[in-house]
């Protein structure tokens, strides 16, 4: 049975919608109203409170915590500067991805890693002949994400920290709410943001102040069908949904490669080896089978095929995450979408999926399955640049 | 870096000599490289106590492939073999005790003396063991086929063992599937009603293994000892060590003890030489190690060179020492009052299964054995010059010490070890206190730094049938290792531990190949 994250008492009561999930073994809202669109819209235009304390958290300490993370990661870790983020994967021996997350560096040897699985085992069959300590904090710590352009008239509300030193993928240790606390600039959604990273024990008082402090700024309690809709917007891929962990996958074709997921610019080969860098090399050299590509979903072509059967057009009222078959112009399987929404900022019906090389260059006209009236059709998609959704103030 | 020596062998164990002479007879530029002050590592004599010496940490040398004498003619070095193999006096504390001949004509006499049935099952177990023998040589006295990567050579090489298999007779192959992975002690008592000739049999299959007669697979290693069992050196093993350092001399090896290689120097995805304890780096073209697994991919190579699954294999690769070593300088010869007139150079206590297995049980709950069971080489019965006129040096390996003692090892369980040891051998050779001028014990936690051998265990890691036959893990059961240019040539290799030779030699072999 799922428990409740440090946040729980506050988003208990504003659930009024009943509409939960589990998500890692936690209590998580779908959406606190019976509609998620206002909490999306609220991302996008003033500010989403998001409870991701589910979240896998673990704390690397010690002097070799920089070589072990370089070791387990595919990036660098030692050239982390103190109070910076950097967003990652690592791999099995094979080169294919177990997992991706964050690193922050929260001290000269203290690192603090985020995970969508449990990594505990994982990182400590690695840890031999390094002196670090591994915690998994994942139920001491509470995260809050605070997420769209308000957030940080919010967070100046409520905060010692000097919030313009904060930069896109920095941290910095800060009082909030009179409460001791990480404030990072990072988030899943894409927008201008923050995630806020507090001992359990202060969890209910930060959470009280924001949203005290950002009534005036127009926050509202956000859910994760408002979350995934803005990450697919993002093009941001999640574990379990747009890739397997290797280390769950029965089968080789299941498994992807960082290059495959588009995660290859973290990638760092040129260094003392790590975990799967042969493997990684030489698919560098060889080239990798697949990519991972954004899909714009030809709208007009869906109307009419609904029309056809004398149907308005359907669409899932959130974010879906059951794949569909991609075709190449002449109607042959190559591939399939692992994610999809309509966007309600850029009115259009985006899917995130893999695809052969040769088929994913932008521009590329590929065929995408759609359902209408029991039947099965296919209708044309382009592949997109991504991210779909990028606005300057993500990074400002 | 340029190479200064076609190749660097680690270590200069028995299995180290072997290799670097192999490769220097045949035209490479060989430098060996030891840790500590002589070469011969397990297998060294050395002094320890004023004038008295050991003739080797290690007892059974007639596990020494005759193969390997030849090719490296060791007997042009000096070495002499024993006409003979070793009788063992198995001493009782009452009755007559019993003397275990390996030759079925020289033991009838002795069994006779406790069972009349049992002299003839001898003869008939020694005729059994003697048709087993082609077989079991021909998968442990021959190099591993490459199951990982076969081609014609290993199919070939795969036919002739199931052919020499299929040449036992339907009979004989049957009882050999039977019986390999049966308890020692089950087996045994199959064949002897005198439970004093099964436990003096079963010893060799439980030595450094964390065993006793009743842990299935043990008759393996009793097989094994028994099929690949040659002739025994004159001088033990010292005098192995000596014989292969003229050779490996002789051949061209430049030796250089007190050399510790502390890592493995890479370059690109190989290896490009070793790094010593200070600082200094050796360029070679192949690196050869002798030393255990362990300590070469868990010690001499930072972690994240090594992928993870085989990092994780080689960790689980099982090396619990179970043995301590206890050298006693006595004044004379101990009176075994079962035997007060016998002399011999080989004494084993345990004369009862069950109670062999009660001393193995200790182990399992990180206890050291009440009643550990000895095994007793007397050098200098043979070679009266280990110790001053008339005086002994008795070399004892004790079983069953854990390694890992509950409480860890320090001077008084050291203390507690000897007193244990010394009264058990009291009770069938009393006054052997008042003989004891000098002693030295080694626990397995010593035996580990003074060797460097993984949790002290001798044999570089345990014996049993999922670490002989992959040995020492999959990917490297070829002598070659996951890294370009390193091998491995040590006991850790196939066939395994003991005074053989056979993996220095094999691991030799290949690398002379992988560079023709």
């Amino acid at each position: 049975m799922p428990i409740p994250t440090p946040f729980h008492s506050r988003t208990s009561r504003l659930c009024t919608s009943m509409q939960w999930k589990e998500w890692a073994g936690y209590y998580s809202v779908c959406s606190y109203g019976t509609s998620h669109d206002p909490e999306y819209f609220a991302i996008r235009h003033a500010a989403g409170l998001i409870d991701v304390s589910p979240l896998f958290k673990y704390e690397v300490r010690g002097p070799d915590a920089a070589s072990f993370l370089s070791r387990v990661t595919v990036k660098d870790v030692r050239k982390l500067k103190m109070g910076r983020v950097t967003y990652l994967c690592w791999c099995d021996d094979h080169g294919k991805v177990v997992d991706d997350g964050t690193v922050s560096r929260l001290g000269d040897e203290h690192f603090r890693v985020t995970a969508a699985e449990p990594s505990l085992s994982w990182f400590d069959r690695l840890r031999r002949g390094y002196d670090v300590e591994i915690e998994d904090s994942s139920a001491r710590i509470g995260v809050l994400a605070l997420q769209g352009p308000t957030s940080r008239d919010i967070l100046a509300q409520l905060t010692d920290a000097e919030l313009g030193e904060i930069k896109f993928f920095a941290t910095r240790r800060c009082r909030l709410a009179g409460v001791d606390a990480w404030i990072s600039r990072t988030g899943y959604t894409g927008d201008l943001g923050y995630e806020i990273w507090v001992d359990a024990a202060g969890a209910e008082t930060v959470y009280d102040a924001l949203i005290e402090e950002g009534r005036a700024y127009g926050i509202m309690p956000a859910g994760l069908d408002a979350l995934d809709t803005s990450r697919i917007e993002a093009s941001f891929i999640m574990n379990g949904v747009d890739y397997y962990s290797a280390h769950h996958c029965l089968i080789e074709d299941r498994k992807s490669s960082p290059y495959e997921l588009g995660l290859g610019w973290t990638v760092q080969l040129d260094r003392e080896p790590f975990v799967g860098h042969a493997a990684l090399k030489r698919e560098l050299e060889t080239g990798s089978r697949r990519r991972f590509v954004g899909l714009d979903i030809d709208w007009e072509e869906v109307e009419s095929l609904f029309d056809r059967y004398g149907l308005p057009p359907e669409l899932p009222t959130s974010a879906w995450r059951d794949s569909r078959p991609i075709y190449d112009s002449s109607g042959d399987w190559i591939g399939q979408a692992s994610s999809g929404v309509w966007s309600p900022t850029l009115k259009k019906n985006f899917a995130l999926g893999q695809v052969p090389r040769e088929h994913s260059q932008p521009g590329e006209k590929l065929l995408f399955e759609v359902t209408a009236e029991y039947r099965r059709h296919k209708v044309s998609a382009t592949v997109v640049e991504t991210p779909f959704f990028n606005p300057e103030r993500k990074r400002s | 870096m340029s190479s200064q020596w076609d190749v660097a062998v680690i270590g200069a164990g028995h299995n180290g000599l072997t290799a670097a002479t192999y490769l220097a007879k045949r035209g490479r530029s060989v430098v060996l490289l030891e840790r500590r002050d002589r070469v011969g590592g397990v297998a060294a004599s050395e002094e320890f106590s004023p004038g008295y010496r050991t003739a080797g940490v290690v007892h059974e040398t007639a596990t020494l492939r005759p193969w390997a004498v030849e090719e490296l003619g060791l007997s042009q070095q000096g070495l002499v073999k024993r006409a003979e193999a070793s009788p063992i006096l198995i001493p009782t504390e009452t009755g007559p005790g019993y003397v275990h001949w390996r030759d079925s004509d020289r033991a009838a006499d002795e069994i006779s003396q406790h069972s009349s049935v049992d002299a003839e099952r001898y003869r008939e177990f020694r005729s059994f063991v003697a048709r087993l023998s082609p077989v079991l040589r021909k998968v442990f006295d021959e190099p591993l086929a490459d199951l990982e990567a076969l081609d014609m050579s290993d199919l070939w090489d795969l036919g002739r063992k199931a052919v020499a298999l299929r040449l036992l007779g339907k009979g004989d192959m049957m009882e050999l599937f039977r019986i390999v992975p049966m308890c020692v002690g089950d087996w045994l008592r199959e064949w002897f009603e005198a439970e004093i000739v099964s436990t003096a049999l079963a010893a060799p299959a439980l030595a450094h293994g964390m065993v006793g007669p009743w842990s299935p697979g043990t008759n393996l290693n009793l097989l094994l000892h028994e099929a690949l069992f040659y002739e025994e050196i004159s001088g033990g093993p010292a005098a192995l060590v000596s014989a292969l350092e003229k050779a490996a001399v002789a051949a061209g090896v430049e030796i250089r003890t007190e050399a510790e290689v502390t890592a493995i120097d890479f370059e690109g995805d190989g290896v490009s030489g070793v790094v010593l304890s200070d600082g200094e780096r050796i360029g070679a073209r192949q690196v050869a190690a002798s030393c255990d697994p362990k300590a070469l991919f868990l010690e001499l190579i930072p972690a994240h060179y090594l992928a993870a699954e085989f990092e994780r294999e080689i960790a689980l690769f099982r090396t619990r020492g179970i043995a301590a070593k206890i050298d006693l300088a006595l004044s004379g010869y101990p009176v075994f009052s079962c035997r007060p007139d016998v002399q011999l150079s080989r004494v084993r206590t345990g004369t009862n299964l069950n109670h062999v297995e009660r001393s193995f049980d200790a182990v399992k709950y990180r206890q050291m054995s009440d009643e550990p069971t000895l095994d007793l080489f007397v050098p200098t019965v043979d070679n009266p010059d280990l110790a001053p006129s008339g005086h002994h040096v008795v070399s004892i390996l004790v079983q069953w010490v854990p390694y890992e003692l509950e409480g860890g090892w320090n001077e008084g369980q050291k203390n507690e070890l000897l007193e244990r040891t010394l009264a058990t051998l009291d009770r069938y050779a009393s006054g052997i206190r008042d003989l004891t001028v000098g002693h030295r014990v080694l626990s397995p936690v010593d035996l580990e730094s003074a060797y460097g051998v993984s949790g002290g265990h001798l044999l570089h890691g345990e014996h049993a049938a999922d670490q002989l036959l992959t040995r020492p893990v999959g990917g490297c059961t070829g002598y070659t290792t996951p890294f370009q240019g390193l091998y491995l040539c040590g006991s850790g290799s196939h066939p395994g531990g003991g005074m053989t030779c056979a993996p220095g030699a094999f691991a030799a072999r290949k690398i002379l190949r992988d560079r023709n």
